[in-house]
């Protein structure tokens, strides 16, 4: 069993808003060099780093997301390094760069001109806004694609600032999109013979991550804002909805009837527990409140009812409050474990070390380890984001050293020793 | 767009048999129909999609067609309302499944069984077919019976526990983040490389894509950390590692939009330099508590003060467009009705605006990424419920008109 894209070669250039993007192409089986300034990538000075060990090799996020590819340098800007690239990416079905419209131009690379070189290449351009429209010659960065794209207004408490994401949020959107691109570029070059572009603005990457507030703007004229713990969907808190503290750490919520045993399966979890909580909710007032919205249809109806909210939303916080004391109770796992079995939706809210030790990424075989002799150590791995039973991921190389490879690529283009030692010295590569 | 519609697109051709619901399985298949996919959509009137009957609609409006949370996630697709817990319901569904190249669904086990469209059943029935199945822990291992939204997932994938403030609780980011663009276009990506697969083999596959898995791929840094230096995560509001300043700012409130808040990043020292030009405070830049990187990150708190001291003098445009004038990364923190009349996006015709019989024009978000030779692009509306019953009926399935009607009367089709 082989990858999806075994025989596909894809090069590499992009800024680090398009690593992920090489990451998932590598993970299905192509061939991916990872081309980067003879100084190396920004984000290979980016904390957090691997202990013991020096930069620019140590940078995790740059082992993380390059894992899988080959490493070469090249100052694509000089003439020489020109020259070279040129040659280099005859050899390859696909190219990943994310230049600007002005680095194109200084490249003497635009795409017309690319495609005039080589008609079969699948040309994938990844940047901060896209190549046209006003804003195509706007500095980038993850946050403030973020923000423009009305994600981070939705994110953070109603009174305090707009919050990020985690973990470059945009960079990985835009990567996941960039790589959709080019499987679907490949399709249509294998079915017609046409190879064409690929074209992603992370800006616009983002905007499905916007949720209802586009719609809720379009259709009723109402922006959405931010609502701090309680699920933005709410218009009211409804009890069972959102954080809550468990006896170790915090558990979410989904208890209000949308889905799953609801309302119901909350009651029978506290029975399961033997805590009298439930024996209170199971009398009025609350109890026949709590039965009209606990199927998913009342629970949106109400929703969309701001009087009727209003109305319940008394007897809502009396049983909030005493969901809340339930949940202090117990332990986060317990919780979880049990709930679920009853079909409540609830999970624990996991942190790295949670994630590492989970009994379900363990059970399944998600993790990869990884022997790179280059940094001397074992390195432990996430998997990939999907399993294709019959073309399984593939993990082929650890993160490339600075330049690691070089003379193996640059070999097989034709370059001798001397070339290589020569733009070695001239600081080309 | 005349000549444009006419261009033929990557997925032309492909046949899909969407089961899916909510979020992360219809805007996978959203995606493909988008692409030029024939994307039938198996819906119950029994058992809607809860986004069919979730907010926003015109005000007062029950309709099952008129939630643009459903209709944004479901351009261009058909929809076949079968009850497939019937025993005949269950042959048609069947029978779509014969007739398609992918099966698609990110229904809980639970409701697969209910449905009886487990892989075995689908694989037996077409054994060339792609199954993407999309529960949220995958199908193995001992939480794979386990459900929940974005929301939730975002609790137990890491999301909430990496984003907010240090000294908050870990609220998350108000939306069923995972739901919109991780797991779906993951989801999209896996089903192209199988459907390349399956052109150069003949071979189907099971795509058992775990939503926990395809969510901590999205993120994994703080994890990958974790496993390989011990080194552990606080949540730093807007802070990051790699660039400083980088915040958001407020903006002078005196206008007719109080709130209105500046994102500002610097990630480079070029970057630092051209922000304290732009602030008429050159020499911050050569300021010895600002000089790296490291020094700005040591300085952060003062560094925030001289900014957002900057940023509360002006109004958000003005300050984005002297600060993107210097290329210093910097954009306003839009709302979404601000989004909608974004001039970039306006200029690049993101937004499509097909036609809906019922909800008029409404706008739908544009493809994620665009293709020059063969469009990704969205051609129509998303269906109502049901609407293609009969010609699906009769032209997929071959059924007469006398058989359809009287499916339709026993509530079989419907």
């Amino acid at each position: 069993m082989v990858g999806a894209l075994d025989d596909i070669r894809v090069l590499d250039l992009s800024e680090p808003l398009g690593h992920y993007a090489g990451y998932l192409l590598a993970n299905l089986g192509a061939d991916v060099v990872k081309l980067e300034p003879p100084h190396g990538d920004d984000s290979r000075l980016w904390a957090p780093f691997l202990p013991d060990l020096d930069q620019p090799e140590s940078s995790l996020q740059f082992m993380l997301l390059n894992v899988g590819k080959r490493g070469v340098t090249l100052d694509i800007y000089s003439e020489t390094g020109r020259k070279v690239f040129l040659q280099l990416l005859a050899e390859f079905d696909v190219l990943l760069q994310s230049w600007t419209p002005q680095q194109m131009e200084t490249l003497g690379l635009d795409q017309a001109t690319l495609r005039e070189l080589f008609p079969d290449l699948i040309n994938a351009s990844v940047t901060g806004w896209g190549l046209d429209g006003p804003y195509a010659s706007f500095a980038y960065s993850d946050m403030v694609s973020l923000a423009m794209a009305g994600v981070m207004n939705l994110s953070g408490f109603e009174e305090g600032p707009p919050t990020q994401l985690p973990d470059q949020q945009g960079f990985h959107c835009a990567s996941i999109n960039l790589a959709a691109g080019v499987v679907a570029a490949i399709l249509v070059r294998e079915a017609s013979g046409i190879a064409q572009d690929v074209e992603v603005s992370m800006h616009e990457s983002l905007l499905m991550a916007e949720e209802t507030a586009m719609q809720s703007a379009d259709i009723r004229g109402i922006d959405r804002e931010r609502t701090g713990a309680a699920p933005g969907l709410q218009v009211i808190k409804l009890p069972g909805m959102g954080l809550y503290s468990a006896q170790d750490g915090w558990v979410y919520a989904m208890a209000a009837g949308i889905a799953g045993s609801g309302f119901n399966g909350l009651l029978a979890l506290m029975d399961l527990l033997n805590d009298s909580i439930a024996d209170d909710l199971r009398e009025e007032p609350y109890a026949s409140v709590m039965a009209e919205f606990s199927n998913s249809a009342a629970a949106f109806r109400l929703m969309g009812d701001p009087e009727k909210m209003k109305e319940v939303s008394g007897v809502f916080a009396q049983v909030d409050e005493l969901v809340t004391d339930f949940f202090r109770k117990y332990p986060k796992e317990k919780l979880y474990v049990e709930g679920q079995k009853l079909r409540l939706l609830i999970g624990t809210i996991n942190g790295p070390q949670e994630l590492s030790e989970s009994e379900q990424l363990n059970d399944r075989d998600w993790f990869r380890t990884i022997n790179d002799s280059g940094r001397g150590r074992e390195l432990r791995y996430p998997g990939p984001p999907w399993q294709l039973k019959a073309t399984p991921a593939v993990l082929r190389h650890p993160a490339p050293l600075l330049g690691q490879h070089n003379e193996e690529i640059f070999s097989a283009i034709g370059l001798g020793k001397s070339d290589i030692m020569q733009m070695s010295e001239n600081g080309v590569i | 767009m005349s000549t444009q519609s006419i261009r033929s697109r990557p997925l032309d051709g492909l046949k899909v048999c969407d089961a899916t619901w909510y979020g992360a399985g219809p805007i996978a298949t959203r995606a493909l129909a988008n692409l030029g996919a024939d994307v039938i959509r198996i819906e119950t009137e029994k058992r809607p999609d809860g986004l069919r009957i979730a907010q926003p609609k015109p005000d007062g409006e029950e309709s099952l067609n008129q939630s643009g949370y459903y209709n944004n996630f479901n351009a261009e697709k058909r929809s076949i309302t079968i009850d497939l817990t019937t025993e005949r319901g269950h042959e048609l569904g069947i029978e779509l499944v014969k007739w398609a190249d992918v099966f698609a669904t990110n229904m809980t086990a639970r409701a697969i069984r209910q449905i009886g469209m487990t892989w075995e059943n689908v694989q037996e029935a077409n054994p060339g077919i792609i199954g993407l199945y999309e529960p949220m822990q995958g199908m193995t291992g001992p939480h794979s019976e386990f459900q929940g939204f974005g929301a939730l997932l975002s609790a137990i994938c890491g999301v909430n526990y990496l984003a907010g403030n240090e000294n908050e609780p870990p609220i998350g980011v108000g939306t069923n983040y995972t739901d919109y663009v991780i797991n779906p276009i993951h989801a999209a990506v896996a089903v192209m490389a199988a459907v390349r697969h399956k052109r150069r083999t003949g071979e189907g596959q099971l795509i058992d894509m775990s939503q926990l898995e395809s969510s901590v791929s999205g993120m994994a840094g703080a994890l990958f950390a974790w496993d390989n230096g011990q080194i552990t995560y606080e949540r730093l509001g807007n802070r990051v590692a790699y660039a400083a300043p980088h915040g958001a700012y407020l903006a002078n409130e005196t206008g007719d939009r109080p709130d209105h808040w500046v994102a500002i990043a610097c990630m480079t020292d070029f970057q630092w330099a051209a922000l304290s030009a732009v602030m008429e405070q050159p020499e911050l830049a050569d300021d010895a508590r600002f000089n790296t990187l490291r020094d700005r990150k040591n300085n952060e708190n003062e560094l925030d003060e001289i900014v957002g001291g900057w940023v509360s003098r002006f109004k958000a445009p003005d300050a984005m467009n002297k600060l993107q004038s210097a290329s210093v990364p910097a954009g306003m923190v839009q709302k979404a009705s601000e989004v909608l009349q974004d001039p970039h996006l306006a200029a690049r015709e993101f937004y499509a605006y097909p036609e809906h019989t019922e909800a008029g024009k409404r706008a739908y978000d544009g493809p994620g990424f665009r293709l020059s030779e063969t469009p990704h692009e969205i051609r129509g509306p998303a269906p109502l419920l049901g609407e293609h019953t009969w010609e699906i009926c009769s032209d997929v399935l071959g059924m007469d008109s006398g058989e359809i009607g009287q499916l339709m009367a026993e509530q079989i089709l419907y």
